[in-house]
């Protein structure tokens, strides 16, 4: 909860339709400011396209998404990530020909940092994330893993963030990488009260990391809970067996 | 005259709608097949063969435009390459400026005319240019040629599959990267025939591609980039609008009228009037 | 010389735009063409005096540019190209029509910038001119503008979502480039005295896109090493200048398709094992797998 009251995030009887395809049918979903929520679901179920629409990359088709208490559905995603709100790709976008230094600085000199302040705060996080050694290597030449490292981190640098939607950060990531990944995550949380949504279908890793789960089937919410609750209901399981 | 820029612009969208590449080099093909044409013609055929000049002349820009399309272009797509479209439109600019340069160079800056095709006729009391006649009559049996092609035969089916979807045919066992040398060959061969067709009445010189290929660049803003029925709504629409505004605005300003529908279409449909735009997120 | 500055100008300009944005305008030259007829038709109908009737041109041309560049905004790359390249086209042929207007395909006189015949004082005015240009761009090149256009060009989904306007940045690119090569219209048309729609031909776009690769796309220094070695060896070549076109697009095509960063790069990767054979190393210039 924030002061005044409001959950941080609150998405209320969102409808998406690709055409004749509704991707996502009455969706509602509140978040509370310090949680890590994990957004799981079998694919096709509409969890990317839940994020696009948090961020803007897509447009409403009915309800409602209220962040802090403001509603922000409508915004231009530049606008919405000005906000704090940051995210990051299922694929991983960083800038190719751009070093992973500069890579890192981009989140904060659009916030209005000066480029000094926005190269120590970089070279500082990416010591903390293990990177310092390719900070000049231009981000086409870093692994898969890497680069997906890189996008994590360099969200950090808005230093308005207050929500990180991260869709599938771990997807054919190698262990050492998803360790400072995981890392990363819970010490942004825990030290500056940071919200995140994970994206996932690694279960084990979001019962680990998330503190509620929601469940997406076919564009709707079918439970949420924590993951023992969650694990045990039978609409999941159907979900998740039956298709 | 509009129909005739249509082979240009068919050229084009073809290359366009299997590659996602636009030739801008398509006007050089043209003024490549006009002048071999006229060598054709004028030292072995003799002019009443022209027709064989002109299958001649679509073989041989075929194979240029497959040779060029393997030596340059195919890198873009196996990856050795990072902007795709930039590349594809520099090289063809530059290829463009290199046709047009040794065209001067080996031939000299001067026009050459090719003899008649046919002799001037009458339709009624109505003066008719024979070589007019002919190319009118030749693109449409080229068109319709091409036609044919695309719609009935397996090959042309298979044309179409890959630029409605190039990762799908793949699985389909398609060697798109095959098909597409074929398909820059077909658009630079149906470039090169409609500049053997053209010849006597455009005239040959290293610049003569320069029209065709405003022209047909023209149509194919209108008509929207792969769009092959919008190739023909576009030359039908400029037409009348040529038309149109030299009857009732001023004949003198007829190139605009064309490039006025131009602005129109594109203020209202970015895309053409059938252009489909590309995905991004 | 004075003639290459203008180049100088153009090119980088246009980098900025096509080689650091990444939005491949092809109407580049059609700005330059604007503004000298702008300049000049507004002096010889209504009779302002020339810095008046220059001014005027470049805010005209501002203007246009901020127009264009919102009618391309949604474009990607090949529609880009089509549309600016359209753009380019009616400009043109509406100069060459409207002859009684513009003059046509003869030309219109203009007044000259400086009353002398002397060509010094212009090859100091071009070349200040390109110099100014030079540091500008390239500032901007250095700046947090520079980061946001090269997002633009790499990813403008994840740039937007790294919060970069890109709609303002893009037409920023646009008016910039574009206000830049009016002013080098305009003081062109004011040095020959004699302008022409041939200024707005593609082939002075093509002139500009080899200079600018052959020097080096992605470079800040680039256009102008290109636009330099290019006119130089154009000057040697002079006796054959059809000869001269077809070893510069063949080496643009091989630049492309071999060396992407034109000149530029080729004395960056000279220099780099220079470094690297002094110090006793290996001498491959490749980098180290991440």
């Amino acid at each position: 909860m924030n002061s005044e009251g409001h959950p941080l995030l609150n998405i209320k009887n969102l409808v998406k339709d690709f055409g004749g395809l509704r991707a996502l049918n009455n969706v509602s979903l509140s978040i509370e400011g310090g949680e890590i929520r994990g957004l799981i679901g079998p694919n096709g179920s509409g969890k990317t396209t839940m994020i696009n629409l948090i961020t803007g990359n897509y447009k409403i088709d009915n309800g409602a998404i209220y962040y802090s208490g403001d509603r922000i559905d409508g915004l231009q995603p530049y606008v919405i990530a000005s906000k704090g709100i940051m995210r990051t790709f299922q694929i991983s976008r960083v800038f190719k020909d751009m070093t992973v230094l500069e890579n890192m600085m981009v989140p904060a000199l659009t916030q209005d940092q000066s480029m000094v302040e926005a190269k120590a705060l970089a070279e500082e996080l990416l010591e903390f994330a293990l990177l310092t050694r390719l900070k000049n290597e231009p981000a086409k030449n870093l692994s898969g893993g890497q680069n997906m490292l890189l996008q994590i981190v360099r969200g950090f640098m808005n230093k308005s963030l207050r929500l990180y939607l991260l869709d599938e950060p771990f997807a054919g990531v190698h262990q050492v990488i998803k360790g400072v990944i995981l890392r990363t995550i819970k010490k942004m949380n825990e030290e500056k009260g940071i919200t995140f949504i994970v994206v996932s279908h690694e279960l084990t890793t979001i019962q680990y990391l998330c503190h509620q789960i929601s469940v997406l089937h076919r564009g709707e919410i079918i439970s949420q809970g924590n993951m023992e609750e969650v694990a045990n209901d039978p609409l999941v399981i159907d979900a998740y067996l039956g298709g | 005259m509009g129909v005739l820029y249509c082979l240009m612009s068919l050229g084009v969208t073809f290359i366009y709608g299997i590659m996602k590449v636009i030739n801008w080099a398509v006007g050089e093909f043209f003024m490549i097949g006009a002048y071999v044409q006229y060598l054709l013609i004028v030292i072995f055929l003799g002019v009443r063969y022209w027709y064989v000049g002109v299958f001649i002349v679509a073989l041989c820009t075929f194979f240029l435009g497959a040779f060029a399309q393997k030596i340059l272009i195919k890198p873009m797509f196996v990856g050795m390459v990072e902007e795709k479209t930039e590349y594809a439109t520099i090289v063809t600019i530059a290829m463009a400026i290199l046709f047009r340069n040794l065209a001067i160079f080996m031939g000299g800056p001067y026009i050459y005319t090719p003899p008649d095709y046919a002799p001037p006729t009458h339709i009624g009391p109505l003066p008719l240019s024979g070589n007019n006649f002919i190319a009118f009559v030749g693109t449409i049996a080229i068109l319709a040629l091409f036609f044919y092609f695309l719609k009935r035969t397996w090959i042309g089916k298979a044309f179409q599959a890959v630029s409605q979807n190039r990762a799908g045919v793949l699985t389909a066992g398609i060697d798109v990267l095959k098909f597409d040398m074929i398909a820059f060959g077909i658009g630079t061969a149906l470039a090169g025939a409609g500049g053997a067709l053209l010849a006597p009445v455009l005239l040959v010189y290293p610049l003569c591609g320069v029209i065709p290929t405003v022209r047909g660049f023209e149509i194919i803003v209108i008509g929207g980039l792969g769009s092959i029925p919008g190739v023909f709504a576009a030359g039908l629409s400029i037409g009348i609008a040529e038309s149109l505004g030299a009857a009732f605005i001023n004949p003198s300003f007829v190139d605009i009228y064309g490039f006025g529908l131009l602005m129109f279409i594109l203020l209202i449909k970015p895309y053409g009037l059938f252009g489909k735009p590309e995905r991004s997120v | 010389m004075t003639i290459t500055f203008y180049y100088v100008v153009m090119a980088i300009t246009w980098n900025l735009l096509g080689g650091y944005t990444g939005q491949f305008s092809l109407s580049h030259h059609t700005f330059a063409l604007i503004g000298s007829y702008t300049s000049a038709l507004l002096m010889i109908k209504t009779g302002i005096p020339l810095w008046l009737g220059m001014a005027s041109s470049w805010i005209f041309n501002a203007f246009v540019s901020v127009l264009l560049g919102i009618l391309c905004l949604r474009m990607r790359g090949i529609y880009l190209a089509l549309t600016t390249w359209a753009f380019a086209e009616i400009v043109k042929t509406y100069i060459r029509m409207d002859f009684e207007f513009t003059g046509g395909d003869r030309g219109l006189k203009t007044a000259l910038f400086f009353k002398t015949m002397n060509p010094l004082p212009y090859y100091y005015l071009f070349l200040v001119f390109a110099v100014l240009t030079i540091i500008v761009i390239v500032f901007i090149m250095r700046s947090r503008i520079g980061y946001y256009l090269r997002t633009i060009r790499n990813d403008e989904v994840a740039a937007q979502a790294m919060g970069v306007n890109t709609v303002r940045w893009k037409v920023f690119a646009f008016m910039v480039a574009s206000f830049f090569a009016s002013i080098a219209g305009t003081l062109y048309g004011h040095f020959t005295g004699l302008i022409s729609p041939v200024t707005g031909d593609f082939y002075e776009m093509a002139l500009i896109i080899i200079f600018v690769v052959i020097g080096g796309m992605r470079s800040q220094a680039g256009p102008v090493v290109g636009t330099l070695s290019v006119r130089f060896l154009a000057e040697v070549l002079k006796k054959w200048p059809e000869l001269r076109m077809v070893i510069l697009a063949t080496a643009v095509i091989l630049i492309m398709r071999f060396f992407n960063g034109g000149l530029m790069e080729f004395i960056r990767q000279g220099y780099q094992r220079i470094q690297k054979w002094k110090k006793g190393q290996p001498v491959s210039v490749y980098q180290k797998d991440g």
